[in-house]
């Protein structure tokens, strides 16, 4: 019976983690039973759950040997030598039971109530195993049967852990099979052996909740047989089982079975609660733990009743040692009451429990004789723990009792709905106080003493025993050997005083607690923030890392005020001017200049040469105005056309110069020159109009200067005072011209000088410039001057050899503005010739010259008289002189200019010179002798180098000289018929053509290759008399262009362009003229 | 009644005294967890708080920079439980101590 002593000690140490390793299946199965309420018990006190399980376990172990010991002692007389193996280790299982008692002392309350249930449910399964036993004593296929319940029992018993209420149910209606057969024996057998009495009666109460303390005892007989039973039944079913084991189970399981009809109704009642807890679970938890709490409360109050009823039967026990009788009645006295009770919540029980009670005397009884000698100590010894456990309640009493109503009263308070039991049970109760102090105040005093007295041994040897938990192991060899000497008594005194004062103390927390649970409020609702400590940046970190401690970087930025400014102007440009007005002179501002302004103005103003300038317009003028009008001619063909229709046939083409201009409206022209070196000047002498309208130049004639080429308008126009008779140009060049005046003066015109120097007149819009003569020789030099009118002006030039080279001196002379001076020949009426030097003036008076007085203001160009002649006396002969010859017209020799000829009216040509020489022939006859009245028209020297001239004469005869022959080469009288020759001239173009115009207006082409005694062509200009002629055209150029200027009397000029014929020269014409001309003479 | 504006001021010249100039060291540290503990906890009962029941706890961490946020969650009676707690930092480690007080029934 070592194992389970062993077990204990093993529970001991392993708190809850080893009962289920137990060995072996009774062990396990008590080990189980335990565990269910430790779970229970979890649930109502889960702080002290570890502990509680290992104290409970110790606790149920001891009760456990002491039921068995009793058991043994009952049941089983032949097994005493392991009954005493088991009482040996009894004693030491209790102590330590006490020793964990009186070191969890505190704890133990709780756990009590719940070792209750417990102890309850182990009895049921013991029951059974008994009835299992029985038939399989009885039968053996039962036996397998019961077996199979057995496990199931187990399973059931390990699922009542769970559901403490359900499961019995379960076991309830397994064995219902066999109550009914357990009914009828019980019935049989209701006398019974006492050992089965009195696990019936401990039966009984525990079904009651086991209100009783008292039945301790008896539980732990019936487990002490329980434990004995298996172990038997363990060893095969030992043969020394007597009958009255048989009785006895058969008896207890009648007893069950009322046991289990009891059950049914607490287990009705516990399911009552079982479903108000449900009902409350569903509520939160805090009124959960408050139901719990009740429970336990309820479970508590039990536990008080169970205290008080122990202590009385402690009491009682104490009654039974001395007088066992007295105290097998008292106990069936209090049995008897507590029937009358259970009658009251269960009155159907009463007769059996009648039934037990008398049984349970006799047990007792029975028990008393049945156990010899060898039980004598065992019950001595019992009886002394169980006074000590009587002495612990009584020394717990006072305080017990004390609390009791209180407690009561919460009872009351805290479960009405049990009201009717509680007051049944506390009516007991109280009937239970009341009689102990009478039957057995004296007794317990005695018994007190004695405890006392062996509490001070006790508490002497084991003081560190009750300190220690840790020392338990050492403690449990120390019990051993105290244990013969009364040590486990005195520990169940102690132990059982303690759980006296744990239970009181726990009732009163848990009252407290149940009091102050619905009063406090747990929640979590609100959560603390602790700490928030937010991640350091990345700069602070290197800050602090590897910054400098305890500084700050910061940044500035300086120079904030650098900043700059620009403006951008224009420079204003200043400049000091004065101004006068109105202006007194060519300066009328001025101011000074600085350099810069110098510089700009120097270079935009380039050196002009100004004069040259001049000279360029001047003729850039002019070739552009002739451009301009033969465009304009070209592009009126109507003009043209008229001019066509004027053209006569002898001309290819003709064209009119435009002389309809005011101011020459009805003026004859008197006289046309054209200019040798350029032959498309042409001058016009108009005489003075008949009839005076234009009040300027109504008494003053007029010179025009036209160019052919411009027929439009005459260049420039000349005024003079006087009528002009005669005009030439000066020989090398167009600028100046010359007039002799029928008054006998002669004029210069400066045609370079500046128009403003002229009086200006705006006639049909156009501005026109009249130019007054630069120099005049009228009324100066009144010696030397023509006193009678001016018949001709020649220009004699000064050079030797224009001879030679005639066509070129044109060129050069042109070119030359400072031409070389030159002389002007004038010859008058009186045949008095005056030369003239023209002389230009290099410096210009605008105040006049005193000393020039016939020189215009501003003038440059004057003549001085040279040398005066009188042809009269010296060139002709006396004979001559006689006749009074007159000289008509003169003509310079182009070759050499001292040379000249004069024509006379007499017929004679005079041949002299300037210079007084003599020349040979000295007059040019006719062929015909004699003197005749025959002036002399027109003179013209061969212009092709040849010293010829033509001579025309009054009579219409046509002589042509030779300079070295007194007589001429050729005559060609009647040509005209008589009619006088006005004009004659060689072709420019050809030598052998001359033409001829007559008084008639009729114009005779002379070609002497073709026909030398007659023209070869004759045309008669009709509807105006042709005054005068001259030819145009360049001698050097073979254009063909030689045109014939008609002056006709009503003032209009013409001029025709002769054939090609005539004007195209032939080859080798000067020789065919020089054999014609040989010939002829 | 457990007051907070006391038991943190405990809590805080407790820190300051023992924490003053203490560099993070990760193996003394548990120790010191422990002592600061215990003492906070004695030095608490000294105060005589009698009814109630004393949870210290003490969390001590290194300072790198990085973030930490720490809670509490008490499942309780707020009208008689409360708690205290108190930071204490340096360069080197930052601790928390927590307090909390669980009335004794």
């Amino acid at each position: 019976m070592a194992a389970p002593g062993q077990l204990v000690s093993v529970f001991c140490q392993h708190a809850g983690a080893a009962l289920t390793q137990a060995a072996g299946v009774y062990w396990y199965k008590t080990a189980k039973d335990p565990e269910a309420v430790v779970l229970t018990a979890t649930l109502d006190s889960y702080i002290h759950r570890v502990t509680v399980v290992s104290k409970r376990r110790t606790k149920e172990d001891t009760w456990k040997s002491e039921e068995l010991r009793k058991h043994l002692r009952a049941s089983q007389p032949d097994s005493q030598n392991e009954d005493r193996k088991h009482r040996e280790k009894k004693p030491q299982k209790e102590k330590s039971v006490h020793d964990t008692d009186t070191h969890k002392h505190d704890h133990k309350d709780r756990g009590k109530s719940k070792e209750r249930t417990r102890e309850r449910e182990r009895f049921k399964s013991s029951e059974r195993d008994r009835e299992k036993m029985r038939e399989r004593e009885r039968a053996k296929e039962h036996q397998r049967e019961g077996d199979r319940e057995r496990y199931k029992d187990k399973l059931q018993e390990s699922s009542l852990e769970k559901e403490r209420y359900s499961v019995p149910k379960d076991k309830e209606r397994e064995s219902d099979r066999e109550r009914e057969k357990k009914h009828k024996r019980h019935e049989i057998k209701q006398i019974d052996t006492e050992n089965n009495l009195k696990s019936f009666e401990g039966r009984d109460k525990e079904h009651h909740r086991r209100r009783e303390s008292r039945h301790h005892l008896k539980e732990e007989k019936t487990r002490s047989e329980e434990r004995e039973r298996r172990r038997a039944e363990k060893k095969d079913n030992d043969a020394k089982k007597s009958t009255d084991k048989f009785l006895a189970y058969s008896v207890e399981e009648g007893e069950h079975v009322q046991k289990l009809q009891k059950n049914q109704e607490l287990d009705k009642e516990g399911e009552r609660r079982h479903r108000e807890k449900k009902e409350h679970s569903v509520r939160p938890g805090k009124e959960r733990l408050s139901k719990e709490r009740s429970h336990k409360r309820y479970e508590k109050e039990e536990e008080e009743k169970h205290k008080s009823r122990r202590s009385k039967e402690g009491s009682s026990h104490g009654d039974r040692e001395g007088q066992p009788a007295e105290a097998n009645e008292r106990v069936k006295s209090r049995e008897n009451e507590r029937m009358k009770r259970d009658l009251k919540s269960s009155g159907y029980e009463t007769e059996e429990r009648i039934q037990e009670e008398m049984s349970y005397q006799h047990a007792r009884t029975l028990k008393d004789k049945g156990k010899l000698t060898e039980k004598e100590e065992r019950d001595t010894r019992q009886e002394k723990m169980k006074d000590t456990r009587i002495s612990n309640s009584d020394m717990g009493f006072d305080n017990f009792s004390a609390e009791y109503e209180d407690d009561f009263e919460d009872y009351e308070d805290d479960f009405d709905d049990y009201d009717e039991d509680k007051s049944g049970e506390e009516r007991d109760a109280e009937e239970n106080q009341r009689e102990i102090p009478f039957s057995r105040t004296s007794e317990i005093e005695e018994i007190q003493r004695a405890i006392s007295a062996e509490n001070d041994r006790i508490h002497t040897s084991l003081p560190k025993k009750i300190e220690n938990e840790k020392k338990e192991p050492v403690m449990e060899k120390q019990c051993p050997s105290v244990r013969n000497s009364f040590c486990g008594i005195f520990m169940d005194f102690q132990m059982a005083n303690q759980r006296q004062s744990s239970r009181s103390m726990a009732s009163k927390l848990k009252k407290r607690s149940s009091e102050l649970l619905p009063l406090i409020d747990l929640d979590f609702s609100v959560s603390f923030s602790l700490l928030d400590l937010p991640p350091v940046n990345e700069y602070d970190m290197y800050i602090r890392n590897f910054g400098k401690m305890n500084t700050k970087q910061a940044y500035v930025q300086c120079n904030e005020d650098n900043l700059e400014r620009d403006i951008q102007t224009e420079e204003v440009e200043t400049l000091e001017k004065w101004t006068q007005h109105p202006g007194e002179s060519a300066l009328v501002s001025g101011g000074p200049i600085n350099s810069q302004g110098m510089s700009v103005n120097g270079a935009l103003t380039p050196k002009i040469d100004s004069q040259r300038l001049a000279n360029f317009l001047r003729s850039a003028c002019q070739v552009i105005a002739v451009l301009l009008e033969e465009d304009q001619v070209a592009t009126k063909p109507k003009w043209k056309l008229r001019s066509g229709q004027t053209s006569l046939p002898i001309s290819d083409s003709c064209f009119q110069l435009n002389t309809n201009q005011p101011f020459l409206h009805d003026r004859k022209i008197s006289c046309l020159y054209v200019s040798q070196v350029q032959r498309q000047t042409l001058l016009s002498v108009h005489g003075l109009p008949e009839k005076a309208d234009v009040g300027l130049l109504n008494r003053k004639s007029i010179i025009c200067i036209w160019n052919i080429w411009q027929p439009s308008s005459p260049q420039k126009v000349l005024i003079c005072d006087s009528e002009v008779t005669c005009c030439c140009f000066s020989p090398n060049k167009t600028a100046l011209v010359f007039a002799g005046t029928i008054d006998g003066s002669l004029l210069v015109w400066d045609l370079r000088e500046d128009s403003r120097m002229h009086p200006h007149m705006v006639i049909s819009e156009t501005d026109w410039t009249f130019r007054v003569p630069t120099f005049s020789t009228d009324g100066i030099l009144n010696s030397v001057t023509h006193t009678s009118p001016i018949l001709a002006v020649e220009p004699v030039s000064t050079s030797l050899y224009t001879d030679q080279n005639y066509g070129l001196s044109s060129l050069s002379y042109q070119e030359e503005m400072s031409s070389p001076p030159f002389q002007i020949a004038s010859m008058d009426e009186n045949g008095i010739l005056n030369m003239w030097v023209v002389v230009e003036l290099q410096k210009v008076d605008l105040a006049g010259s005193q000393t020039d007085l016939g020189l215009i203001p501003g003038g440059k160009v004057k003549l001085i008289h040279s040398s005066t002649m009188d042809l009269n006396n010296s060139l002709f002969p006396k004979d001559v002189r006689q006749r009074m010859p007159q000289t008509l017209t003169i003509k310079f020799l182009s070759s050499n200019p001292n040379h000249f000829i004069v024509g006379t009216n007499i017929g004679l040509v005079g041949q002299g010179t300037r210079n007084d020489l003599k020349v040979l022939p000295k007059l040019f006859r006719p062929q015909q002798s004699g003197l005749r009245s025959i002036s002399i028209n027109a003179i013209d020297f061969f212009p092709f180098g040849k010293p010829l001239f033509l001579v025309g004469c009054s009579d219409g005869s046509i002589r042509l000289h030779q300079m070295t022959s007194e007589y001429p080469l050729m005559q060609w009288n009647d040509s005209t018929n008589g009619r006088p020759i006005i004009a004659l001239q060689w072709a420019l173009t050809r030598p052998a053509v001359f033409f001829v115009l007559d008084a008639s207006s009729s114009i005779y082409i002379w070609d002497l290759l073709e026909n030398d005694l007659l023209p070869v062509a004759k045309q008669t200009i009709q509807l105006a008399n042709v005054v005068t002629m001259a030819l145009l055209g360049e001698p050097g150029k073979t254009n063909g262009l030689l045109g014939i200027a008609l002056a006709k009397e009503s003032g209009q000029i013409d001029i025709q362009y002769v054939k090609k014929k005539w004007a195209l020269p032939q080859p080798e014409e000067s020789e065919k003229l020089n054999l014609i001309l040989l010939q002829s003479i | 009644r457990f007051k907070s504006s006391t038991v943190k001021e405990c809590i805080h010249a407790i820190l300051k005294e023992k924490l003053a100039n203490v560099q993070y060291n990760p193996e003394e540290m548990p120790q010191l967890t422990k002592a600061l503990s215990e003492t906070i906890k004695d030095r608490l009962k000294e105060e005589g708080f009698d009814r109630y029941k004393m949870v210290v706890q003490v969390v001590i961490g290194e300072q790198r920079g990085e973030g930490v946020n720490m809670a509490a969650r008490c499942f309780w009676d707020a009208d008689t439980d409360s708690y205290a707690h108190d930071v204490f930092m340096n360069d080197s480690l930052f601790c928390v101590v927590a307090a909390f007080g669980c009335f004794y029934y």
